[in-house]
């Protein structure tokens, strides 16, 4: 299966091979790699990889795996469905919002044209200012929110028109209070 | 029973009253806090005394929890508000009485004067800690506490509103003796090109009403002064209403060094060290410690004297600290934070205090205790709902399972249990660990020992890269600065090993063969009842991955 981490674009392909026991052989991009594992009666697991040795949770949510691995915290998706699309040009033609929070400003007006890389939204968080950008020239179809409003995760904020290339969204935090 | 009555009586006296009224065991931790409160042994030395039996929280979070404690082994009963987003939350709890103020937005409840007024009112308080953060600096809070015949934990309004005044500190300082970033009290162009031509750049701009970075301008030349004038006088009138600017001479690596002051109804003013905070993001502390590693002791007394001369200048009351920048041979003063601050528990353990019992006491008209000497060395870590690796992205979520760290010399502050939410609309800080030792060391390695202990499945947190940071060769040497982070950790990421580890793990979540049980995160979840009914097909049994928001 092919991992990312939420908010990167690197992706892994991880296998898990065999389990035996309390060993599992996994190859990671094409790489092997023996685990053997141990499970805590809270529910974790120690997993032990070369000299490491780590306490590790895990939980699949909707739309993500959790994995505490010690005091390390990892959020993926699985690459499969609109992500995979979106590699190939075909992402849904919207921004969605990266995480709750209020929508702050919308920067952009339906019918503009935007830019590669141009400001959409401003969205707050925990008193940060996230900035939702364009990653490909489009046309703004339709604004979903306004200025002031509460958004839940994966709400859609701003539609696209099916322009020749479709932006996906890249987030930045900038400082706030 | 009333603590404070109690205390007129000995503790023998006090014991058969509490048993005769009060059977349960409820109370017999009162009768404990209360021999704890008259072994302090100075209520009947009080003048000018304030009785506090009925303590409203107006705050959230770890704060509001840690304020609750103290409260409580004082014998003073608390009240904790809360918003609509945290009805489930532990301070709502652990209070004795709990009411909702208003909608999650803080602006219509935590920062909702008349909302925590009306509520203090209604439960019957007689005094108000506002912890930090939110209403904490607001003279207008503070006078309206006090016009409504409670007691404020803090400092006199009219002393906050004049050191809230970044221009109007600056000038106290001046007055006292106290050294200041050399500048200018004035956005005026001309007297700040002259300014210029004297100083050389770059320069700050600063908000006279700013606070955490914002209004904040570096101009890096002569060129770009006007325009960086005119744009820190925008922003500070967008963001605090107030367009003044001030113009100090830029720092380029200065350490953040800051002195805890306690100061009471009698006139006394004292001073409990140092704390070293220049480890910092986005001008938001992250890593605190005491002592100040490397700082002479001249340097410290020189400090410390500034410090009381201010607290004396400004009529100071209540716990407060003076916040220096340190370049070199030369310490400067920043501002001082008229509250309580976040990083407060190194200080309490340096010097075996409780300092939101010292505040408390202070507000009840009590004489402050001489300090300690103090001893060891503490350093705190502060734990975010963030994701260090992805630019301190903030994170919400549902804590899933937790592991806390414990031992010798091991404190952690927090408000997270299993099942509590961190909700998009308040700070991102969710747990501060504070490690103590005899020395730097052996607190540097209680941290690193902690952090490693420290586990949070359902909130991305900053905890493995704060472990990464304590046990790097920058801070073991501790060269530290503001600049800390830029320069030792500018694109932290996380360990491959423990990636590859977690990369395993996901592939077996995915495919069923780990994850959460759901004992917990079925609690997590409220649906206990479910998974138990579920029989055979019970997620028990399987001990697999399953989906934690219902079925897909």
């Amino acid at each position: 299966m092919k991992l990312k981490r939420i908010g990167d674009t690197r992706e892994f392909d991880v296998e898990i091979i065999a389990r035996e026991g309390s060993q599992v052989r996994a190859r990671i991009d094409g790489v092997e790699v023996t685990a053997h594992l141990e499970p805590v009666a809270d529910g974790s697991t120690m997993i032990r990889v070369a000299d490491r040795h780590v306490r590790v949770f895990g939980a699949r949510l909707r739309n993500a795996i959790l994995v505490g691995a010690g005091p390390a915290s990892f959020e993926f998706a699985t690459v499969e469905g609109r992500i995979g699309a979106a590699r190939h040009g075909l992402a849904a033609p919207e921004v969605t919002a990266p995480m709750p929070g209020k929508v702050l400003k919308i920067l952009v007006a339906e019918g503009d044209t935007v830019e590669n890389g141009q400001a959409l939204a401003v969205l707050e968080a925990m008193k940060m200012e996230t900035t939702l950008y364009a990653e490909a020239v489009a046309t703004v179809k339709k604004i979903h929110v306004a200025a002031g409003q509460m958004v839940d995760h994966g709400a859609v904020i701003i539609e696209f028109s099916p322009a020749p290339a479709t932006p996906s969204t890249n987030e930045s935090t900038a400082p706030g209070a | 029973m009333e603590p404070r009555l109690a205390c007129k009586c000995t503790p023998a006296v006090q014991r058969i009253f509490t048993l005769l009224f009060f059977p349960d065991n409820r109370h017999r931790q009162s009768i404990a806090s209360s021999e704890r409160n008259g072994a302090y042994g100075r209520l009947a030395l009080r003048v000018n005394t304030r009785t506090i039996r009925k303590l409203l929280i107006a705050n959230r979070g770890e704060i509001a929890l840690r304020i609750i404690r103290s409260a409580r082994v004082l014998g003073i009963k608390t009240i904790a508000v809360y918003s609509e987003a945290d009805a489930g939350a532990a301070h709502v709890a652990a209070a004795d009485d709990a009411r909702l103020i208003g909608p999650p937005e803080p602006s219509a409840s935590y920062l909702n004067i008349e909302a925590i007024i009306g509520a203090a009112k209604a439960a019957g308080a007689d005094a108000i800690h506002p912890g930090y953060g939110f209403l904490s600096e607001r003279p207008e809070f503070a006078r309206a506490v006090e016009a409504s015949g409670m007691v404020f934990v803090g400092p006199p309004a009219d002393v906050m509103a004049s050191l809230g005044d970044k221009v109007a500190a600056r000038r106290i300082a001046v007055g006292a003796g106290v050294p200041v970033v050399p500048g200018v009290d004035t956005g005026d162009l001309a007297a700040a090109r002259e300014f210029a031509s004297k100083a050389g750049f770059p320069i700050l701009v600063k908000a006279a009403a700013g606070g955490g970075g914002r209004g904040m301008r570096v101009v890096a030349d002569a060129t770009g002064l006007e325009a960086a004038l005119e744009a820190a006088a925008r922003e500070a009138q967008a963001a605090f209403g107030d367009g003044r600017v001030f113009l100090e001479r830029y720092l380029a690596r200065p350490r953040h060094i800051e002195i805890q002051i306690l100061g009471d109804h009698h006139g006394d003013v004292i001073a409990l060290g140092e704390r070293e905070c220049s480890i910092q993001r986005r001008h938001q502390k992250i890593i605190e410690e005491s002592p100040a590693p490397g700082l002479s002791a001249a340097m410290r007394d020189r400090m410390i004297d500034a410090a009381l001369k201010l607290a004396r200048a400004a009529g100071y009351r209540n716990a407060g600290t003076a916040e220096f920048l340190v370049d070199g041979d030369n310490f400067y003063f920043l501002e001082i934070n008229a509250r309580l601050q976040v990083e407060h528990p190194i200080t309490e353990l340096r010097f075996g205090r409780d300092l939101v019992a010292d505040q408390l006491r202070i507000a009840a008209g009590d004489r402050i205790d001489e300090p300690l000497t103090p001893r060891g060395c503490a350093i705190e870590c502060r734990i975010n709902a963030e994701d260090a690796a992805h630019d301190f992205r903030p994170a919400v979520g549902r804590v899933i399972n937790l592991n806390l760290p414990a031992g010798p010399g091991v404190r952690i502050d927090t408000h997270l249990g299993l099942g509590a939410e961190v909700s998009p609309y308040y700070d991102s800080l969710i747990a501060k660990l504070i490690c103590f030792g005899d020395d730097r060391e052996q607190a540097r390695a209680r941290m690193i020992a902690a952090l490693g202990e420290f586990s949070l499945l359902g909130i991305t947190n900053t905890a493995a890269f704060l472990r990464d940071v304590v046990a790097s060769a920058a801070f073991t040497s501790a060269d530290l600065s503001t600049r800390f982070l830029d320069e030792h950790f500018p694109h932290w990421t996380n360990d491959e090993a423990d990636l590859t580890t977690a990369l395993i793990a996901a592939a077996m979540v995915s495919g069923g063969t780990l994850g959460a049980r759901p004992d917990s995160a079925a609690a997590a979840n409220g649906s206990r009842i479910e998974s138990a009914a579920n029989g055979a097909r019970s997620p028990w049994a399987e001990l697999a991955g399953f989906e934690l928001w219902g079925r897909r």
